[in-house]
C-alpha cells in the first residue's frame, strides 16, 4: 500500500459556527491506482486531498505514506515529502506569469530528484510548439496542460488533481482527461483526483464517494472506461 | 536539494526587472544619487580630514596664540618661556583694502603657521604678496592682480592656504568666520617692517616644550598657562588652539557635516527599504497563488525568500557600486568644491576610505538585507494552502468596514481604495515629512537669514557703535597714580563733539563651560540714565539681556545666571529682571554705575559711544571696533556665502524625492488594482471616471498628507535649527520663517504630485480590458 488513510478527522470554527468536514475517513491507495474522490461540494473532498497533500492538517487520524507515517511530521520534513512525492494540479493553473511555457515546466523539474525529460513532457503535453510563449499568450487548456506538465515532470509518486478540468470546456476537460490517464499509464504514476463530475467516475481504477465527509461508498471498476469515451 | 538543474526561478529576475522597469529605474536613481553623494562626500570629506588633521604637523600650527598691546620685553619672554613653552612673534596689520574688505597682513612665516601654497609661486622680491586662496576666490583675485593695502599696492604672487586661518574668523569671539570680506596675506621681511609699529598688532604664537597628552590635559595646561602669563603681562586676548574657532571651527564643521550626511543615508536608505517592503507585499498578494502552488510542490520558504530578495539586494548592491563609482570620481570634486568654497583648506589627496566603502555600501545592503528579509519571512510564513485561497492576513479574514450607503458611492469606493491601501499611504507619509524636512530646510535657510537681515535694519541698538582702544585695566580704581593719569589722557583723547554720541560703558565676561549648549562672550553694556538709544527703564541695580540670549540659552526674567571672567576664574551671578528687543547679539544691560561698581572701575569709566551717525573727530587709532549693520549681519551673510548653493541641490533633492515616492506609491496603488480597473472599462466607465476613482483618493491624501505634515515640519525644524545652531555657532538668529514659504512648500509637492498623477492616467489608459479575464496567476 502506497497511501493508507485511518480515521482522519477533521473540523473547522467553533461554537455554532462547528462545522465537521471529514467524519472518520479511512482508505488505502495501491502505487499505480488511479483513485477519483467523488462527491459534491462541501463533501470534504478537497479538504482530503489537502491533507494527503501535506498543506493541511487532520485533526485526529494517521496517515502512511511508503510506510512512513505522515501526520508527525515537521513542516520541513512536510516539504521534502511534498518536494520529493508529490505532484499538484489546481482547478486554476497558477502559473507564473513571466516564466515560458517550458520554463514553467522547468520549475517542476528543478524539485524533481529524477526528473523526467522536458523535452518529452513538452512533446507528450502537445505543448512543444507553445514551449516559448508566456502564460498569457495561451488557452485555458493549454494553460493547464502546462500545470500539468509542472506537476508530472519531477516524477512524483502521487499526482494529486483538484478538479483540473473545474474551469474548462467541455472538449477541454476531455482533452485534459486524456492527458491525466495517458500519464498513468504511460508513467505508472499513482493519481488522486477530486471532482464532482460523476461522468469521470468510469476512468478511475477506484472511485470513493464522499458526502457529509463521511466515504458513502467504494467501487472498483475493473476495467476503466478510456476517457476518450466519456461523455457528459 | 537538487543540484543538477539550476532554479528556473532566477530566469524572472531580468523579465520582473524589465517587467517593472520604470519601477525599479527610479529606485535606482534614487539610491545612486544617493548613495553616490554621501560616498562623494566621504570621500572628500574623509581626505581633507586628513589633510586637515595631517596639516597641524605638516605646517606647524601654533598651540595658542595671546595678544598684547605692546611688544613684550626680552626678560618677560624669558620668563614667559620658562612655563614649557615656546614664543613665535605673529604680529600683524590690518586695514582696509578700499573695498570695505579688510586684510591682515602677516610677516611671511618660516616656522610656525606655515603657508600652503596651492597657486603662484613664493614671494620673490618687495611689493609681493601671498593671499589666502579662498578670500581670492571670493573677491575675484587671480595671482599677478594687485591688491591695495591703505596707502600700499602690493602684487599677488601666489595664493595659499595659512593653517592657522582654515575659517577665516576676524575675531575669536566672531558668531561666524567670514570668508568674503575679511583675509589673510603674508609678506616678505623687508615690506613688514616697514609699516609703522604704533599699528602692529603684537600677536604672539606659542609651541608647548612637551605637547599636551590629551584634551583635558591641553585645557589644564592652557589654564594654567593664561594664569601664568598674565602675572608677567596685560593681556589683551589669550586663545589656546583648542578654543581658537580659525583653526577648530573647519574640523568641528566637517565632523558634524559628515554626522548630518549619514543621518541623510540612512533616513534615505530606510525610506528606500520601505518602498520596497510595499513592493515585496504587493508582489506576494499578486502572486500568492503561485506561491501556495510552489510550496505545495515542495519549494521550500528558504527558497522563496531568497527568491524575493534577490531583485531588491541586486538593486541596492548595484546602485551602491555606481553610486561609488560616481562618489569617487565626479561627485567627490563636487563635495570638496564645497569645502574649498567655505573653508581655506590646504592642498588634499584623496584616500582610499573603506569607512566609505562600508557606511554607503555594507551597511545599505544590510539594512535592505534585514528589511527584505524579515518582511518575506513574515509574510511567508503563512501555510501553502493559506496562499492558495489568498488568505494573506495572518489573523482572521479581512473584513469590509461598513460603510453607509447613504454616502455617494463614488466617495464609498475611494474610501475603499484608501483603506486597502493604508501601508503604502503610510510609506507616503513618513517620506513626504522626510522630503518636506529636506524642502523645508533649503527654503527656510534663507528666508531666515533674509529676513535676520531684514530685522536687523530696524533692531540695531544705533547706527553705529564705536568700541575704543580703553582697556578695562586701565581703568581699574586700585591703579597707581600713573594708570590714573594714563587713563585721564585716554579719556580726553576719545572725547567728540558729535551731538548723537551717547558715550557707554562695557566689559566682556564669558558663559563658563558646561553652562549652557556654548561656551561664549557676553558683552556687558553700561548704559545712561534715560538713554537715547537703549529703550529700557533699567533701575539702579536692575539686570536686562539681549532677546538673542534669552532665546539662545532659553533664559527669562527672574533668572539667576552665572558669568565669569574670560581669563580668570572668577565667577558673578546676576539675577535677569527683564529682557530687552534685541537680536543683533548676546549681551547684557546694566546702568554705567552698576558695571563700574561690578567690576571695580572708575566711576566716570566709559569704553565706547553708541551714535546714529559716523563719528569722525576720534583718531581710528583709538577705535578698536565698529559695529554696524555690515559687521551685525555677518554671520547671515557667510552661511548665505557658505550654505546658499548647497540649499539648491537640498531643494532639488526634496523635490525629486517626493516625486519618486509619489510615482512608486500610486503606481503600486493601480497595479495592485489592474484587474478591477480592467472590470470597470469592461462596465463601460471611461477611464476619466476610472482615473477619479483611483487617482483622486491618492490626490487627496497628498494633499491632506502635504497640509498635515508642513506645521509638523514647522516644529522639527525648530527643534533642530535652535539646538544645532545653539551648540554649533556663537550668536544667535531667531528661527522665523515667513509664511509664504510654507504655502510655497504646499504648491510645490501639489504641482510635483499633478506631475506624477499625469503618469498615473496614462497608466490607467494603457491597461487593457483584457486583464480582466486572464486568470494566469
Amino acid at each position: 500500500m502506497l497511501l493508507e488513510l485511518k480515521d482522519i478527522r477533521k473540523s473547522f470554527g467553533k461554537g455554532d459556527s462547528h462545522v465537521e468536514v471529514l467524519r472518520g475517513i479511512s482508505l488505502g491507495v495501491e502505487k499505480g491506482e488511479f483513485c477519483l474522490l467523488l462527491g459534491p461540494s462541501g463533501s470534504g473532498k478537497s479538504t482530503l486531498l489537502n491533507i494527503i497533500g501535506g498543506i493541511d492538517t487532520a485533526d485526529s487520524g494517521e496517515i502512511f505514506i511508503g510506510g512512513e507515517r505522515m501526520n508527525t511530521m515537521k513542516e520541513k520534513q512536510l516539504t521534502r515529502y511534498r518536494r520529493e512525492h508529490l505532484g499538484y494540479i489546481f482547478q486554476m493553473y497558477n502559473l507564473i506569469p513571466n516564466l515560458t511555457v517550458r520554463e514553467n515546466i522547468e520549475v517542476g523539474a528543478y524539485l524533481g530528484r529524477h526528473p523526467l525529460d522536458v523535452e518529452e513532457i513538452l512533446h507528450t503535453l502537445g505543448l512543444y510548439e507553445h514551449r516559448d510563449k508566456l502564460p498569457n499568450q495561451l488557452s485555458g487548456g493549454q494553460q493547464q496542460r502546462t500545470s500539468i506538465g509542472r506537476a508530472i515532470v519531477k516524477n512524483p509518486d502521487i499526482l494529486l488533481c483538484d478538479e483540473p478540468t473545474g474551469a474548462l470546456d467541455y472538449n477541454t476537460s476531455r482533452e485534459i482527461l486524456r492527458l491525466i490517464e495517458r500519464i498513468s499509464l504511460q508513467y505508472r504514476t499513482t493519481i488522486i483526483m477530486v471532482t464532482h463530475n460523476e461522468a469521470i467516475a468510469a476512468m478511475a481504477d477506484t472511485v470513493i464517494r464522499l458526502r457529509d465527509g463521511r466515504i458513502r461508498d467504494r467501487i472498483e471498476n475493473a476495467v476503466r472506461t478510456p476517457a476518450e469515451e466519456l461523455e457528459w | 536539494m537538487n543540484t543538477r538543474t539550476r532554479n528556473p526561478l532566477r530566469r524572472r529576475y531580468l523579465r520582473e526587472l524589465w517587467g517593472q522597469f520604470g519601477k525599479y529605474a527610479v529606485i535606482f536613481v534614487l539610491l545612486v544619487f544617493t548613495i553616490g553623494l554621501i560616498s562623494g562626500f566621504l570621500v572628500a570629506d574623509g581626505s581633507m580630514i586628513i589633510a586637515y588633521n595631517d596639516s597641524f604637523e605638516k605646517y606647524n600650527i601654533e598651540d595658542g596664540n595671546f595678544r598684547t598691546d605692546e611688544e613684550i620685553s626680552r626678560s618677560n619672554r624669558r620668563d614667559i618661556e620658562e612655563y614649557g613653552i615656546r614664543l613665535y612673534d605673529n604680529f600683524y596689520i590690518e586695514k582696509g583694502t578700499g573695498e570695505e574688505n579688510t586684510l591682515r597682513i602677516f610677516q611671511d612665516r618660516d616656522q610656525v603657521n606655515l603657508l600652503c601654497l596651492m597657486k603662484g609661486q613664493s614671494l620673490q622680491k618687495p611689493g609681493d604678496m601671498i593671499l589666502d586662496r579662498m578670500y581670492a576666490d571670493n573677491n575675484d583675485i587671480s595671482v599677478g592682480d594687485s591688491v591695495r593695502f591703505g596707502s600700499r599696492e602690493f602684487t599677488v604672487t601666489g595664493l595659499a592656504a595659512f593653517p592657522d586661518y582654515s575659517a577665516l574668523f576676524q575675531d575669536n569671539n566672531d558668531a561666524m568666520f567670514d570668508a568674503v570680506k575679511f583675509g589673510i596675506a603674508a609678506v616678505g621681511e623687508e615690506d613688514f617692517s616697514q609699516f609703522p609699529s604704533d599699528e602692529l598688532v603684537y600677536n604672539y604664537s606659542w609651541k608647548y616644550n612637551t605637547p599636551p597628552a590629551s584634551a583635558e590635559e591641553e585645557k589644564k595646561l592652557s589654564d594654567q598657562l593664561m594664569e601664568d602669563i598674565a602675572e608677567e603681562i596685560y593681556l589683551e586676548d589669550f586663545v589656546p588652539r583648542y578654543i581658537n574657532q580659525a583653526i577648530q571651527f573647519t574640523g568641528e564643521d566637517m565632523g558634524g557635516d559628515r554626522a548630518m550626511m549619514l543621518i541623510l543615508l540612512y533616513i534615505m536608505i530606510v525610506i528606500i527599504a520601505f518602498v520596497f517592503i510595499v513592493t515585496i507585499n504587493d508582489t506576494i498578494a499578486r502572486e500568492s497563488a503561485v506561491i501556495g502552488t510552489l510550496r505545495a510542490s515542495g519549494y521550500t520558504k528558504a527558497e522563496l525568500v531568497r527568491h524575493y530578495m534577490v531583485l531588491p539586494l541586486l538593486i541596492t548592491l548595484a546602485a551602491a557600486l555606481v553610486g561609488n563609482i560616481l562618489g569617487y570620481t565626479y561627485l567627490k570634486q563636487v563635495c570638496a568644491d564645497l569645502y574649498y568654497g567655505s573653508y581655506s583648506l590646504p592642498t588634499y589627496v584623496t584616500i582610499w576610505n573603506s569607512e566609505a566603502f562600508v557606511l554607503t555600501t555594507v551597511v545599505p545592503l544590510l539594512i535592505m538585507l534585514a528589511a527584505t528579509f524579515l518582511t518575506l519571512w513574515r509574510r511567508l510564513s503563512l501555510s501553502p494552502l493559506q496562499f492558495l485561497r489568498r488568505e494573506l492576513r495572518r489573523r482572521g479574514k479581512s473584513r469590509a468596514f461598513r460603510l453607509s450607503p447613504h454616502i455617494p458611492f463614488s466617495a464609498r469606493f475611494r474610501m475603499r481604495i484608501f483603506f486597502q491601501n493604508t501601508g503604502s499611504y503610510v510609506i507616503l507619509f513618513i517620506g513626504v515629512l522626510f522630503a518636506n524636512l529636506l524642502l523645508l530646510f533649503g527654503l527656510a535657510l534663507p528666508a531666515v537669514l533674509d529676513r535676520y537681515q531684514e530685522s536687523m535694519q530696524d533692531n540695531m541698538l544705533c547706527k553705529y557703535q564705536y568700541f575704543l582702544k580703553i582697556p578695562a585695566y586701565q581703568m581699574d580704581k586700585d591703579y597707581e597714580l600713573d594708570k590714573i593719569l594714563t587713563s585721564t589722557f585716554l579719556r580726553l583723547s576719545t572725547r567728540t563733539s558729535n551731538p548723537d554720541a551717547e558715550a557707554f560703558s562695557s566689559y566682556t565676561l564669558r558663559i563658563p563651560e558646561g553652562e549652557a549648549l556654548r561656551t561664549e562672550n557676553i558683552q556687558v553694556y553700561g548704559i545712561k540714565k534715560n538713554s537715547r538709544y537703549i529703550h529700557a527703564s533699567i533701575g539702579r541695580g536692575e539686570i536686562y539681556i539681549s532677546s538673542a540670549y534669552a532665546d539662545k540659552c532659553r533664559i527669562k526674567a527672574g533668572d539667576t545666571i552665572r558669568l565669569k571672567e574670560p581669563y580668570e576664574n572668577k565667577y558673578y551671578e546676576f539675577e535677569v529682571d527683564g529682557i530687552y528687543d534685541y537680536m543683533g547679539g548676546l549681551c547684557m544691560f546694566m546702568r554705567s554705575e552698576d558695571l563700574c561698581e561690578t567690576f571695580g572701575l572708575f566711576e566716570d569709566y566709559s569704553s565706547g559711544y553708541f551714535s546714529d551717525s559716523e563719528i569722525t573727530d576720534i583718531s581710528r587709532d583709538m577705535v578698536a571696533s565698529i559695529i554696524d549693520y555690515d559687521a551685525l549681519i555677518k554671520i547671515s551673510r557667510q552661511l548665505d556665502v557658505s550654505m546658499g548653493g548647497m540649499m539648491v541641490i537640498v531643494d532639488g533633492f526634496a523635490v525629486i524625492l517626493f516625486m519618486v515616492l509619489l510615482y512608486l506609491l500610486s503606481r503600486m496603488i493601480i497595479e495592485k488594482n489592474a484587474q478591477p480597473i480592467s472590470m470597470t472599462k469592461i462596465l463601460g466607465y471611461s477611464d476619466a471616471e476610472i482615473a477619479r476613482l483611483y487617482i483622486v483618493t491618492t490626490t487627496i491624501v497628498t494633499l491632506l498628507i502635504l497640509a498635515v505634515t508642513i506645521p509638523l515640519e514647522n516644529v522639527i525644524m525648530k527643534f533642530i535649527f535652535m539646538n544645532y545652531l545653539a551648540a554649533r555657532m556663537s550668536g544667535w538668529i531667531t528661527y522665523d520663517i515667513p509664511q509664504i514659504i510654507f504655502i510655497k512648500m504646499f504648491l510645490i509637492g501639489a504641482v510635483t504630485y499633478f506631475v506624477v498623477a499625469v503618469f498615473e492616467i496614462h497608466k490607467i489608459r494603457s491597461i487593457p480590458m483584457s486583464d480582466a479575464l486572464k486568470d494566469v496567476v
